[in-house]
């Protein structure tokens, strides 16, 4: 290969992507049950949506949260089994849950969140891969994969989560809830701003779930403010989209005007890869739409306190949210930026036919 | 040239089939047989036989993520590459194959 320097590099963005992958499944299960349970529920003390009275709505909260419980060892389990294969998965697994539930000298826990259950994946399959090296005599060969390698490689994980970079991560999670708290208006806004431009970037993918897990782990912290800017920038990629098909039904062919509804009904629960086939077909001119669109709805939601309770976004958790009126606010000027923006956009490219080859390849989904 | 491929990316839901499909149809332009398995949200589909991969002169690896069951290819010469590259330039993996 000719870029071996890279090679490192690109092999550890596998692995994260393999957990990251594996995981979305359950945040969006969780995400949409716990936000589902929440806006039906009744609201109890400090104006909190409340579900505890009704049976339906706590059972939904409790297999909400059962879902999202599972995501810590879910990612680390599957970033270990990237690096080391099957025998990376116990010790993976172990490691992910042991960083949600650091117990702490006063009775309670402290949880790493996503960064920590990240390095702990990391750590495991290369443990992993490490214990395998020993070479082992030819009777105890058999037992080495369902009994040696868990048990060494687990206890080994769990120490490293109990007793040396757990707690540490657990502070800093912690220190950067409380900063954020106290940020001034100015680096709100930027943040605001990377947040949303994080987000739609890629749709789902990667880079969107690290501000989205960022947002989700500040809501462990007490901070609802950084979710309220994800949930707004979520949702404006696909609604964004599908409303430009309905405005300049012209500049779209069937199967775009089929994705555009589509692409509604996407952001309406708040799933950005209903973006995802415009962006396939013509990404230099949907990418920066949709992420200057979620950048306008991240900091309208910030600037305007919006806070988000549910690890989710769109207008599905319009009843869990602080703010109402602004999050509405910022999800339509979002929206309504990103279809103006893209139909600007593709009518520059037909005007001037020779420079937009690129929309040219067409994929079918 | 007998190929057989694996496509997989992060979400699993648009690259991985657009890609799959790309270096189906290219592949077939260029002459070759090709036969293309997806590992997606959904699992592991269309799935390659142990025939179609003792048959097979070339594996591609058209991922962003760890392919699964790897093992399965373990011999058979193999090229790797970004899902992103088979959606945008399936040539330029095919002309690899030549080198």
């Amino acid at each position: 290969m000719d870029n071996n320097k890279f090679e490192p590099l690109l092999k550890l963005r596998q692995y994260l992507l393999t957990g990251v992958s594996y995981a979305i499944p359950f945040v969006a299960c969780g995400g949409i049950l716990i936000a589902l349970s929440l806006a039906f529920a009744p609201r109890g003390a400090n104006n909190a949506p409340d579900p505890s009275g009704n049976p339906i709505l706590s059972m939904m909260l409790t297999i909400g949260v059962a879902a999202f419980g599972l995501l810590l060892p879910v990612i680390a389990g599957y970033i270990s089994y990237a690096i080391a294969g099957r025998p990376g998965l116990v010790p993976g697994f172990v490691g992910g849950f042991l960083c949600a539930h650091i117990p702490l000298p006063d009775g309670g826990e402290a949880s790493t969140g996503f960064l920590g259950a990240i390095i702990i994946g990391l750590l495991a399959g290369w443990i992993v891969n490490w214990i395998k090296k020993i070479p082992a005599p030819k009777y105890i060969k058999p037992i080495m994969p369902i009994l040696i390698i868990p048990i060494l490689s687990s206890l080994f994980v769990g120490l490293l989560v109990l007793k040396v970079i757990g707690l540490p991560i657990a502070g800093v999670m912690a220190f950067l809830g409380g900063w954020l708290q106290t940020m001034s208006t100015g680096n709100a806004v930027v943040l605001a701003m990377v947040l949303g431009a994080m987000i739609a970037f890629d749709m789902g993918g990667p880079v969107n779930k690290v501000a989205f897990f960022f947002g989700a782990g500040m809501i462990e912290q007490g901070n609802f403010a950084i979710m309220g800017a994800c949930a707004a920038a979520i949702c404006t990629p696909p609604l964004g989209m599908g409303l430009a098909t309905l405005i300049r039904r012209k500049l779209w062919n069937d199967e775009e005007r089929e994705a555009g509804i589509a692409g509604l009904a996407m952001g309406l629960i708040g799933i950005t890869e209903g973006a995802i086939p415009f962006a396939a077909s013509d990404p230099l001119k949907v990418i920066p739409s949709i992420i200057v669109g979620s950048m306008v709805a991240a900091v309208i939601a910030m600037l305007g306190q919006v806070g988000d309770h549910a690890p989710h976004g769109g207008p599905i958790v319009l009843p869990v949210v602080d703010g109402k009126l602004m999050y509405i606010i910022a999800i339509i000027a979002g929206t309504v930026v990103t279809a103006l923006m893209i139909n600007a956009l593709k009518s520059l490219g037909n005007r001037k036919p020779a420079a937009g080859s690129l929309s040219d390849t067409k994929y079918d989904i | 040239m007998k190929i057989v491929a694996v496509t997989a990316c992060p979400t699993g839901i648009a690259h991985t089939y657009m890609a799959a499909e790309q270096l189906a149809k290219t592949g077939a332009a260029l002459g070759h047989e090709v036969k293309v398995e997806t590992q997606g949200a959904m699992g592991i589909e269309n799935e390659l036989t142990a025939e179609d991969i003792r048959n097979a002169d070339y594996v591609i690896f058209a991922a962003d993520i760890e392919v699964e069951e790897r093992q399965r290819f373990d011999g058979l010469p193999t090229i790797e590459v970004p899902a992103q590259l088979a959606i945008k330039d399936p040539a330029a993996i095919f002309a690899k194959l030549n080198q």
